[in-house]
């Protein structure tokens, strides 16, 4: 009794020097974060000499600016690694001083109200689509800036151009650009004897059947990418336009929505989704990276997690979702984007820029999609060899696909869509046409 | 006291059986959470914890505590709940006691007004103090403390005041006699008598700081001034994309344990005051 | 005794105003907030439009909204009943005299104090998973077929199961030192006039515990309104409709989740506004059916 008595003292005081330790060290503990974690890949030859955007570079220009950037990341990301490199190249080459504060994930939900209340910031970090939906009147119009330094040249039109049909004009530089479409390990690929990516969708049915004969599990399927994986198939059958309208008017029955189900359907019964699919997030797309399964519908962050996840470095390909048959939009791809932004009330909005342009170019933005396995924003750049093929895929994007963006056309309806997607790759429906009847229903 | 009684241990067996369920549950379950955190993300997801097959992974922790902030979120959660529950017992303890003990003006409508606070919604005040706070420009982790403190009030001052509804008149009346004043006799008596309450009330606010997690969510607007909660959060969510599972589980056990080790240490308490505490009749 | 008004007077302002801060004033606000169109929950009072019962109408017309209702009530009731009976079951047993009462005290509060991140992570990778989790690995012994406890039928009750598990031990907690409250004398003597264990329970502890009861219902029912975090941690990339809830609505729609780009503060109040009165019904209402008067013994 009286031993653990004073064991609990002990452990109490122990607790309380950590604690003060903790506390004591903070805005250390912070910065440290930065630099004690080793970057895995330090891009050759590290010139601080940014891609030619900083005007002249003789002189400090902006001796004595402050820019303040709130970031999505949280410092121990890496991508906040990076973002606290370029801030002091940037110092040190133009004078002014950046300030960054890491504001995670959820930055969205402060940004509406700080923005309102013009909070002193002049970066912020978000989805792209959010930036050119929520926040665009809050937004510096970039796009005179852009021009002069040519920007369309070196990054992605569709995701600049998608930009200006939601806004009318550029209000977001991208910093992590993202694609959708099939990851596969070619490995497996090779394995089952499969040597050209599938382009139809009868050379897709092809190739799962020769995945299982192999005996990998041809698809995997997380249930919280049910509706996204499922989209692919609506949009090759019906287009984006034709699914907003039926989503918001609903009369999905006798369009070639049933198709699109029955051919999911026809997935299943043919047994093409690994065991367990659909699983919860991540245990089904882990398995590509335990060789249980060969491929998967999703952005291209699944190649990270997965290897993350599983230890292990899947050769990963890509190719876009297979065409159909009297397909509405074969070529479609889904791309998106985290992108940087300059707040309209910004005093120093040119040197921000300036910022944007170190971090999203040349040699910082290499670092980032070494560092961060992302697609580098720079098209210039190359992407990390687990991302092969991304850039070219986006560079040759010419209808980008928004998330699920027809089914989220229906605010109210879009959490059953995703449910009954769920329950569609469960196999709980036994045709196409009772799926679209069951989707009328919701009406 | 070694004896023991096998006839009245048999009697109680059936609930021998349901807490050793329920308890021997919580550990596989803790010791899980306790493989994973010395595990690689790998094992994790191959459900091989147990086996170690490539060591125990002790570099989560010191990955947890410095890179992931864990020392930060922890400091800021630790802060908040005790200057908290000092605020809250010092605001609180003296309002039931004095709506406990005597009939005033407005004091009927204060203490239904607490109760009915108590069951408000956290969610029903959260968009005009988030529109206030964001107007009066208060930041950083002094608001996360006075909106602590102010919602922990009404909880607080109805469960005390129970506890005070219950103390017998004689105490104050004694007191009276002995030329005690007023405010002094609740100073030194009567807040005493309650001390089991007041523990117990600290404990469930600590908790309940500890672990809140909406208003941090909400409220929160730089890492600096992050709680363990929506650390842990900002961990698991930045876990899908580096995948180092084990360091989130290690964060896990840092978070859980001191306050596992001061519940054991503090529940003592509550039973000493519980059971020796306050005359009876 | 006599009165002291200053004493009384200063003893209470505080308590006063932390209540007209925190709860009276932005009651009032959200309420008056909820019969008006407003983007954006910073937006000054000259910005409000008048829309009568028009946000009320647009919740209660969604699906997504009734589909929250639908499952914040079953959370509340199923969840509710199974909470507080085990509670109950557990404090019972714990203060019934069996050894290592502490330990299984601290034992069963434990998951209380474990972030409830960290509790549903593990529940979601570990007790639920399909392939290695620990409900199925149960299962195969008894030879049955891996269940998919996280598939669109069951995700929702395994949601409920896990806070459940991690919600007991509080009221356990609040039911034990009622239970301790109550003098020794009483059960003794009940002892000697020969009541049995069940009989003692059901005649002095329940009645005794009224109070307690009033309190732990009023608890919960709060508990499953502001059910939130459970939600996000099981709808991992965006919110689902096995899981959705009121608050993750309420979230939604005011500060915008995954893929949604338009908000109205002003519904989102309304949404506050319901789950209020909900509150306030069921508090009326245990209110009426555990009538209790001051206890003094």
């Amino acid at each position: 009794m009286k031993k653990k008595k004073i064991f609990s003292l002990l452990m109490a005081s122990a607790l309380c020097l950590s604690v003060l330790a903790g506390c004591g060290s903070e805005p250390a503990g912070s910065s440290q974060s930065g630099s004690t974690q080793p970057s895995n890949t330090q891009s050759g030859g590290s010139q601080a000499e940014a891609s030619g955007t900083t005007q002249g570079g003789g002189g400090k220009q902006y001796e004595g600016v402050e820019l303040t950037m709130w970031s999505m990341w949280t410092s121990a990301e890496p991508q906040a690694q990076v973002i606290q490199e370029a801030a002091a190249a940037f110092e040190e080459q133009t004078g002014a001083k950046v300030n960054i504060e890491w504001k995670g994930r959820d930055i969205n939900q402060v940004l509406s109200a700080s923005l309102e209340a013009k909070d002193k910031f002049d970066i912020f970090e978000d989805d792209y689509q959010r930036i050119a939906n929520v926040y665009a009147e809050y937004t510096y119009d970039l796009t005179d800036m852009a021009k002069a330094v040519d920007y369309d040249s070196f990054s992605y039109p569709c995701l600049n151009n998608q930009v200006i049909a939601w806004t009318g004009n550029l209000n977001s530089i991208v910093e992590q650009p993202q694609v959708g479409g099939v990851f596969y390990d070619k490995d497996a690929f090779e394995k089952a004897g499969v040597t050209a990516e599938p382009k139809t969708w009868k050379e897709f049915l092809d190739v799962c059947q020769k995945l299982k004969d192999s005996g990998v599990g041809p698809i995997a399927q997380d249930g919280a990418y049910c509706d996204f994986a499922f989209y692919h198939q609506l949009v090759r059958h019906l287009g984006e336009d034709k699914i907003t309208e039926l989503a918001l008017n609903g009369g999905w029955s006798g369009t070639e929505a049933e198709t699109a189900a029955q051919e999911i359907i026809d997935l299943i019964n043919a047994g093409y989704f690994v065991d367990g699919a659909p699983d919860e997030f991540p245990s089904s797309e882990n398995k590509i990276g335990f060789g249980m399964a060969a491929m998967i519908v999703c952005a291209n962050y699944v190649t990270a997690e997965v290897n993350g996840n599983t230890g292990t470095e899947v050769n990963w390909g890509l190719f876009n979702y297979p065409a159909v048959e009297n397909g509405a939009e074969n070529t479609a791809a889904y791309a998106g984007a985290n992108s940087l932004a300059i707040t309209s009330y910004s005093e120093n909005a040119q040197a921000a820029f300036d910022f944007i342009m170190l971090l999203t170019t040349g040699e910082f933005d290499q670092k980032m999609a070494d560092t961060a396995k992302q697609i580098p924003a720079d098209n210039r750049n190359t992407a990390p060899a687990i991302l092969n093929g991304t850039v070219e895929t986006l560079l040759a994007a010419e209808v980008p696909m928004t998330w699920c963006a027809g089914l989220h056309a229906n605010d109210d309806l879009k959490t059953s869509f995703k449910s009954m997607c769920v329950e569609l790759f469960e196999g709980k429906y036994a045709s196409g046409a009772d799926f679209c009847k069951a989707l009328d229903a919701l009406y | 006291m070694k004896n023991i009684n096998w006839k009245k241990e048999f009697k109680l067996l059936p609930g021998y059986i349901i807490v050793v369920l329920w308890v021997a549950f919580t550990a596989v379950m803790l010791c899980w959470i306790l493989g994973a955190s010395l595990s690689t993300s790998r094992e994790i997801f191959s459900g091989s914890i147990f086996k170690f097959e490539t060591g125990l992974h002790w570099e989560n922790y010191a990955t947890a505590w410095q890179v992931q902030n864990v020392s930060v979120f922890f400091g800021n959660s630790l802060l908040y709940s005790v200057v908290s529950c000092f605020g809250v017992l010092a605001i609180s303890a003296p309002a039931a006691y004095v709506l406990s003990r005597w009939k005033f003006t407005g004091g009927a409508a204060l203490r239904i007004g607490l109760v009915i606070a108590m069951s408000v919604p956290i969610i029903m005040v959260i968009m005009p103090i988030y529109s206030i706070v964001v107007q009066l420009g208060i930041k950083g982790r002094v608001l996360l403390i006075l909106l602590y403190i102010m919602m922990r009030v009404p909880y607080t001052t109805i469960y005390l005041l129970d506890f005070f509804a219950t103390l017998s008149r004689s105490y104050e009346e004694a007191a009276y006699l002995d030329g005690c004043s007023a405010p002094k006799t609740f100073l030194r008596i009567m807040l005493p008598l309650v001390q089991p309450a007041v523990v117990t009330v600290t404990i469930f606010n600590f908790m309940s700081v500890w672990n809140e997690f909406f208003m941090a969510l909400i409220f929160t607007s730089s890492e600096s001034m992050t709680p363990v909660g929506v650390g842990l959060l900002n961990i698991v969510n930045s876990m899908k994309y580096t995948g180092n599972y084990g360091g989130m589980f290690a964060a896990v056990i840092i978070v859980f344990l001191p306050t596992f080790l001061l519940y054991i240490f503090m529940s003592e308490k509550i039973i000493a005051g519980v059971t020796g505490g306050g005359v009876k009749g | 005794m006599k009165k002291n008004k200053a004493m009384i007077f200063w003893f209470s302002l505080p308590s006063l105003l932390c209540l007209l801060i925190m709860f009276v004033y932005p009651v009032c606000r959200t309420v008056l907030m909820s019969f008006f169109k407003v983007e954006s929950v910073t937006a000054g009072l000259s910005d409000w439009g008048f829309y009568g019962i028009g946000n009320y109408s647009k919740i209660f017309g969604s699906q997504t909204f009734r589909t929250a209702m639908g499952n914040m009530l079953l959370i509340w009731l199923v969840g509710g009943v199974i909470t507080l009976v085990l509670a109950m079951l557990m404090a019972v047993v714990i203060t019934s005299g069996i050894r290592g009462k502490k330990f299984f005290r601290a034992a069963i509060y434990m998951p209380n104090i474990i972030s409830a991140v960290a509790l549903a992570t593990m529940w979601i990778q570990y007790i639920f998973n399909y392939d290695y989790g620990l409900l199925n690995e149960m299962v195969k012994v008894f030879g049955g077929d891996k269940i998919k406890w996280l598939g669109s039928d069951m995700k929702f009750w395994s949601m409920v199961a896990a806070f459940i598990f991690g919600s007991v031990g509080y009221y356990m907690l609040i039911y034990i030192s009622g239970i301790e409250g109550i003098p020794l004398d009483f059960f003794e003597a009940a002892t000697l006039d020969g009541a049995g264990k069940v009989k003692q329970f059901t005649h002095i502890t329940l009645p005794l515990l009224k109070g307690v009861i009033k309190t732990s219902i009023t608890f919960w029912s709060i508990n499953a309104t502001t059910f939130f975090l459970w939600t996000k941690m099981f709808s991992p990339i965006d919110t689902e409709e096995a899981t959705i809830v009121p608050v993750v609505y309420l979230y939604d729609t005011v500060f915008g989740g995954k893929g949604i780009v338009t908000r109205d503060a002003g519904a989102g109040a309304a949404v506050g506004v319901v789950l209020t009165v909900i509150i306030i019904i069921v508090y009326v209402i245990t209110q009426k059916l555990f009538k209790s008067g001051d206890l003094e013994y």
